[in-house]
């Protein structure tokens, strides 16, 4: 991918989690792009717990440079009993591989309000990957009724579009893990670009290309290998299989090259109640409905329904791989 | 054999010493008429009788409707049982009268009927009649739930003793009809679609995603109306309401044969494929309505909403010219 303009600025939305480091790893190391922040957020591990990893994991590359900004540690309600995925990544979020403290230390600013901040610098310049629960986007939205107009386009890896969820048969775990947060987003007007698990469980990581991984004495390569462990435990366990998804790595590498998808455009709103909670229902225009509902005269958002998962693949071995 | 001696005036319909004893929980309905008047037409089940709901008009309405379509048949003598006017949470039901015109059947304003519904309700009925036959009778539900959620509900025993449910409701994975989450049926009483599926009866669903595969063309509604199928010219005029409305909710220029490909899920159930899992109803939020199934692609590491009940068979494919024909052949014959 030759780069010919400037980078695309962009600040990832995270909640590390081992595929969310082999997201931000792939963005430092993706010429397309810049990284001009992380935000942290609850999800894989508690938000206190995101911004360490986040910091972790920028000392790791060398880039501590990049400002790290910590987010919500409640829902847009407030709430607090939140899931958190410690049996996905282990109770550190990072494969339970001890790493030490960080040396750095988040902005005094908020997650969203860097958010807001950045938008309104550089209107319609700055791309987000949301790679947890959306409550700090929400909250931009909030914050700042032009965020959704400054905003470039929200990359969002979460719900589970016409497939069964991977909390439970309804509901993906990002969007579980604030609802009434995803139903803003999806509604605000923003560009937005969801990319569900219906393709992020096309992109596997088998286990042979994790001992290709293994083998290269790149930097990040050896990193990933060791925290992978578990991973790799947790999918053998809930789906019998012996890849990996590719959950994070995907929607960062659709932020970097859209032409990796296809997507349809409709409207999506997200049940916030009852068994279905979390669940994102897209309204794809194919039939009109006699009466008004839910879904009549909100902004539409374009949904990822295929994927190049093979190149998708390609790129993250590759670019991991690197010296 | 004691359906050939009570049918022996009526024609061909339950001739057969294994005829599938079938009742018929209905809200007529133009696809509901298509399908009444094939299942008269069939010598592979024995109608016990029409349990009547709304939907496609009131409850009042489609037990007429219902006593119509027994009298058009020549089978007067097929119980008609008036069930719930309202959904168990009570309420005034949503009427698709924009779909199947004022009187139900595409604005006919056909002459009431003679016979009258008999004393039994809905409810009572189904569970008389699975009673005296367990494991004998089928039902096929072409509407909202709330007769067959009030059977559970009345006798603990109901739905083990049913033989099978076969349900027209839902949408898996696919679009609803009434808003994007919703499909009609389930849409009418969402609760008792929840009491339904979670009841352990042995239940086929055929949602929305498999019956509007499966169309009648302008061509082949003509085809049908220079037939000589005993019922053509009544369900040709019906239909024209029906395919109108079609055009402008769905482009499609034709009708979807959402009933009758639910009948014809009863006596050939080898049209189609199946998957098995446990399907809930969302009963709350905007999402009122929605069909889920738990396909079993993961193993849940806590419990959920899902766990513990029992799986119903999903419709998840359709053999289309199979069904086409099978309707053709019933609504074609003399």
């Amino acid at each position: 991918m030759a780069v010919d303009t400037e980078p695309k600025k962009i600040i990832i939305d995270t909640d590390p989690g081992i595929d969310d480091a082999m997201a931000i790893f792939l963005a430092l190391r993706s010429p397309e792009v810049e990284v001009i922040g992380l935000t942290t957020i609850y999800g894989n591990v508690y938000t206190t717990l995101a911004t360490r990893n986040a910091l972790h994991l920028l000392e790791v590359a060398g880039r501590e440079d990049i400002p790290v900004a910590e987010g919500s540690h409640v829902t847009l309600t407030k709430g607090t009993k939140l899931r958190v995925a410690d049996f996905v990544h282990g109770t550190d979020g990072l494969g339970n591989q001890n790493f030490p403290p960080p040396k750095g230390k988040p902005l005094e600013e908020s997650a969203a309000s860097f958010l807001v901040h950045q938008a309104k610098v550089n209107p319609g310049k700055v791309t987000v990957v949301a790679l947890g629960p959306l409550t700090n986007i929400a909250l931009a939205i909030q914050l700042d009724p032009e965020f959704a107009k400054n905003i470039g386009q929200i990359v969002l890896l979460g719900g589970a579009f016409a497939v069964n969820g991977n909390v439970n048969p309804a509901a993906e775990a990002n969007i579980f893990g604030d609802p009434d947060a995803a139903d803003v987003v999806f509604t605000s007007g923003a560009d937005v670009l969801a990319v569900g698990i219906n393709v992020t469980h096309q992109v596997i990581m088998t286990g042979s290309d994790r001992e290709n991984l293994a083998s290269s004495n790149g930097k990040f390569a050896q990193y990933l290998n060791k925290i992978l462990d578990i991973y790799f435990s947790y999918h053998e366990e809930a789906y019998n299989t012996k890849g990996v998804y590719l959950h994070d790595p995907t929607a960062l590498l659709v932020a970097v090259n859209p032409s990796l998808i296809t997507c349809i455009e409709g409207i999506v709103r997200v049940q916030t109640t009852g068994i279905t909670r979390g669940l994102t229902l897209l309204h794809n225009k194919q039939k009109r409905f006699g009466e008004i509902n839910e879904w009549s005269n909100k902004p539409t958002v374009k949904v990822a329904v295929t994927v190049d998962a093979p190149t998708v693949v390609k790129l993250v071995m590759d670019r991991l791989m690197d010296l | 054999m004691a359906s050939l001696v009570s049918n022996a005036h009526g024609g061909i319909n339950g001739v057969l010493g294994n005829a599938e004893k079938l009742i018929i929980d209905t809200d007529p309905g133009i696809d509901d008429s298509m399908a009444i008047l094939m299942a008269f037409q069939c010598p592979e089940v024995e109608i016990l009788g029409l349990t009547t709901i709304f939907g496609n008009a009131t409850t009042e309405v489609a037990t007429s409707n219902a006593l119509l379509l027994c009298e058009i048949a020549g089978r007067e003598n097929v119980p008609v049982a008036e069930g719930s006017s309202e959904p168990l949470k009570g309420g005034a039901p949503r009427v698709a009268d924009f779909v199947h015109g004022k009187d139900g059947l595409g604005n006919t304003f056909l002459p009431p009927p003679k016979a009258m519904k008999i004393e039994k309700s809905a409810s009572e009925f189904l569970v008389e009649k699975v009673s005296e036959y367990p494991g004998e009778v089928i039902v096929l539900a072409l509407g909202p739930l709330t007769n067959l959620a009030l059977a559970i509900k009345r006798d603990s025993s109901f739905a083990s003793k049913v033989k099978r449910i076969v349900i027209l409701g839902g949408s898996f994975f696919a679009l609803g009809n009434v808003n994007p989450a919703a499909e009609a049926n389930i849409h009418g009483d969402p609760e008792a679609a929840d009491t339904v599926f979670t009841s352990g009866a042995n239940i086929v669903v055929i949602g929305i995603n498999i019956t509007t595969q499966v169309q009648f063309t302008d061509a082949d509604l003509l085809e049908l109306k220079e037939s000589k199928g005993k019922h053509a010219p009544i369900l040709s005029d019906m239909c024209k309401f029906y395919r109108d409305w079609h055009v402008t909710s769905d482009g499609v220029h034709g009708i979807f044969l959402h009933d009758p490909v639910s009948f014809v899920a009863v006596v050939r159930p080898d049209l189609f494929t199946y998957r098995k899992g446990v399907v809930r109803v969302e009963t709350q939020g905007i999402c009122v309505g929605h069909t889920l199934m738990d396909q079993g692609l993961k193993k849940w590491n806590t419990t959920n909403p899902w766990t513990g009940y029992s799986p119903v068979s999903v419709a998840w494919t359709v053999d289309i010219e199979g069904v086409l024909d099978y309707v053709r052949e019933l609504l074609m014959k003399p």
